[in-house]
């Protein structure tokens, strides 16, 4: 079964889109209020620098450069700087060392891109917003005021933002890891209910939380669906098996009256059309008989005649039984049993399997052909392998092959009800044991897995292991060539 | 003459039996009813009883477990509609001693009810014989003519399964049953083989056959002495 990827989960992506918009919305939302700060902050300083501008230009003019003096005086560390310069760019007074070049005498506050040197500081710049005036004797007087303030407060908000971001996802992300845990154990537990279905138990259902949510929701929509598969399925089933069951009866009466005929008519040449028709009869009664028998092993929940089989015992009484058959065919039956742990089942319900397969192996393999029954343990449990020399089943046949009245290319013309492999397959499905249909460089090959396998595990997995699957291969192993 | 009970509520069905058994040279009394086919199997000794499952007044089941209570070991052929393995183990559970399921063939039936009266007979011998045929019980030896014969352990099970039931068709089923011990129709003509096989063994050239073919029904062993409706 695939368990669900926890990166895939919707769960995980609704956290991840959700985590990712509240970090954009966070943003977005404290650059709007940082925004707002730094544009109210430097209005503050521009109406400072502009009144302070005010202020000295309306000063005597000869007394400008002293009251410049002072002010640079009083603010030692150039919180607000003040220059006068000459026509020609000389500093005259103040404590700005050098006219910034990035700030014309227009009477207007600007950032100054590359920054002021630090009057207190021997190197370095400082970000400052700064206006210049041109005095009407041609001297420039420089204002300017460092934005430490404002870039102080935009970097405490800026860490309150990652601080609120990191608070908030890394509990978010717990959050969301144990809130995925809740779906995805459901999912799991959908994922185990919907396996016996997937092999054909129409009766199960899945799981209901009866929370009504989303996956009740689904689960009851795929429950409604199973019901009417279920109900459709008994019926097609139920008129099958019902037309092998009342007609039984009349052709049961009507052989018993050809019988009654057939020991009348003892010595007269009618008795051998009473006998052909006795066993066309049989025939049609063999395949009633057959059909009845699937429904009634795939109805079959018992497992109360299960006991510790010794397949080893079984293997051989198939053997023994066909033995004669095989023989009068000229093929070589060889029996091939290696030390095997007893598997759980009922021995009569595996000999008529077995007995089935076998039966279909001599049948389909030419006169002179070989037929093996191989037993042993793989990896996981007793295996038992039925290989002949025949034609086998094409790989396109094998999963219709099991279906009731399903009759191969190859079998057509071989006497035969079409129902030995579906009842095989019923018991094999009884069991919980596996069924797989192959080949190998020996011909055709069908393996029993005596354990429970689950579909796709099957093919390959321990069949190099044990199965040539090259004629030099085959060779190598002692076993005959496909003849 | 055998004397059989025939317990069987569908007239149709009884008048087969009773019909097919009177064929076999038994003398049959049809009951209609559970309880009452009960008070008839109490109140006289049978040799054989055909038992329905599903009959009105009380079921087969319980009329044959109150046959075993009451100590009356009267052979019973349970017959019944419900085919299903665990009906099966049910109705023999219960002290039934052959269980067939409907519709049957008639022959069959009637092959099944004379091999249970013959079960009747004591087996104690250690020696079976038919005609020149013998069969060493103990030593496992077969024996046609004073020679012995070389049998497969298989074949000598199916021929002291035909010995025993000497003069007694037996279907393919029944054989099947008696000599590998499993219930179902294993659909092939695997017994057809077997028999052939030991025909080809006992009946040895000049020597009368002694394995008959019964046309549309089995097999049966015979002294040739023996007149049957069988066919070589």
């Amino acid at each position: 079964m695939t368990r669900p990827n926890a990166w895939r989960s919707a769960t995980t992506r609704l956290i991840a889109i959700y985590g990712a918009l509240f970090a954009v919305w966070g943003l977005v939302l404290v650059g709007v209020i940082q925004w707002e700060t730094t544009r109210y902050l430097n209005t503050v300083i521009d109406q400072m620098l502009v009144q302070r501008m005010h202020y000295l230009v309306t000063t005597d003019m000869q007394r400008l450069p002293g009251a410049v003096d002072a002010a640079a005086t009083i603010d030692p560390h150039g919180i607000m700087s003040v220059g006068l310069f000459d026509a020609g760019g000389q500093a005259l007074a103040g404590n700005i060392n050098k006219l910034p070049a990035d700030l014309p005498p227009d009477d207007q506050v600007r950032l100054l891109a590359r920054g002021m040197p630090r009057p207190d500081r021997d190197a370095g710049t400082v970000r400052a917003r700064a206006l210049a005036t041109r005095l009407a004797d041609g001297r420039v007087l420089v204002i300017a005021k460092d934005t430490s303030t404002i870039d102080g407060l935009g970097a405490i908000v800026w860490r309150a933002l990652l601080w609120a971001i990191s608070l908030t996802i890394i509990p978010g992300l717990l959050g969301g890891f144990l809130l995925r845990r809740g779906p995805e154990k459901r999912i799991r537990a959908l994922q185990e209910a919907s396996e016996p279905i997937r092999q054909g138990d129409l009766s199960k259902r899945l799981p209901m939380s009866g929370r009504g949510d989303e996956l009740d929701v689904l689960a009851g929509i795929v429950n409604t669906m199973l019901s009417e598969i279920e109900r459709l399925m008994s019926e097609v089933k139920g008129v099958c098996d019902n037309i092998a069951h009342d007609l039984r009866t009349p052709l049961t009466r009507l052989r018993a009256r050809l019988y009654r005929a057939q020991q009348q008519l003892d010595g007269h040449p009618e008795a051998a059309l009473v006998e052909s028709s006795i066993t066309d009869i049989d025939a049609v009664l063999g395949r009633f008989r057959a059909l009845l028998r699937v429904s009634e092993l795939e109805d079959s929940h018992r497992s109360a005649c299960f006991d510790e089989v010794d397949l080893g015992d079984v293997l051989r009484q198939v053997h023994d039984f066909y033995a004669p058959v095989a023989e009068d065919r000229g093929q070589p039956f060889e029996l091939d049993i290696q030390a095997m742990d007893r598997a759980r089942g009922d021995a009569h319900l595996l000999f008529e399997a077995l007995a089935n397969l076998v039966g279909n192996a001599i049948k389909f393999t030419p006169n002179g052909g070989t037929v093996r029954l191989k037993a042993r343990m793989d990896s996981r449990g007793p295996r038992i392998d039925i290989l002949d020399s025949g034609p086998g089943i094409p790989a396109d046949e094998r999963d219709a092959v099991t279906r009731r009245f399903y009759r191969g290319d190859n079998s057509r013309t071989t006497p035969g009800s079409g129902l030995g492999l579906s009842i095989v397959s019923a018991i094999v499905r009884l069991h919980g044991f596996a069924l797989d249909i192959g080949d190998s460089a020996y011909g055709a090959r069908i393996t029993l897995y005596c354990y429970s396998v689950k579909p796709g595990e099957v093919p390959g997995t321990c069949l190099s292991r044990t199965m040539p699957e090259t004629r030099e291969e085959a060779r190598a192993v002692g076993e005959p060539a496909r003849t | 003459m055998p004397t059989v009970l025939v317990i069987e509520d569908d007239e149709v069905t009884a008048r087969e039996i009773v019909a097919e058994l009177s064929v076999h040279g038994m003398t049959a009394e049809w009951i209609p009813d559970g309880r009452k086919g009960l008070d008839r199997a109490t109140a006289q000794p049978f040799d054989l009883i055909t038992l329905d499952r599903m009959l009105p007044g009380m079921d087969g089941i319980d009329v044959v477990a109150e046959l075993r209570r009451l100590q009356i070991d009267t052979p019973v052929l349970m017959i019944s509609a419900l085919s299903d393995v665990d009906d099966r183990v049910r109705g023999l559970r219960a002290g039934g001693d052959d269980y067939l399921t409907k519709p049957f063939a008639p022959d069959e039936m009637a092959a099944r009810a004379e091999v249970l009266l013959r079960r009747r007979v004591p087996q104690n011998d250690t020696r079976l014989r038919v005609a020149d045929l013998e069969l060493d019980l103990v030593r496992h030896i077969a024996y046609r003519a004073g020679q012995p014969l070389t049998l497969q352990p298989t074949e000598y099970r199916l021929l002291e399964c035909l010995m025993r039931h000497c003069g007694q068709v037996l279907t393919r089923m029944m054989i099947f049953e008696a000599v590998w011990g499993f219930h179902f129709d294993p659909g092939t003509n695997v017994i057809d083989v077997h028999i052939g096989r030991l025909r080809r063994k006992i009946d040895g050239a000049g020597q009368p056959p002694l394995i008959r073919t019964v046309r549309g029904t089995g097999y049966m062993i015979v002294g040739s002495a023996q007149n049957t409706t069988a066919s070589p």
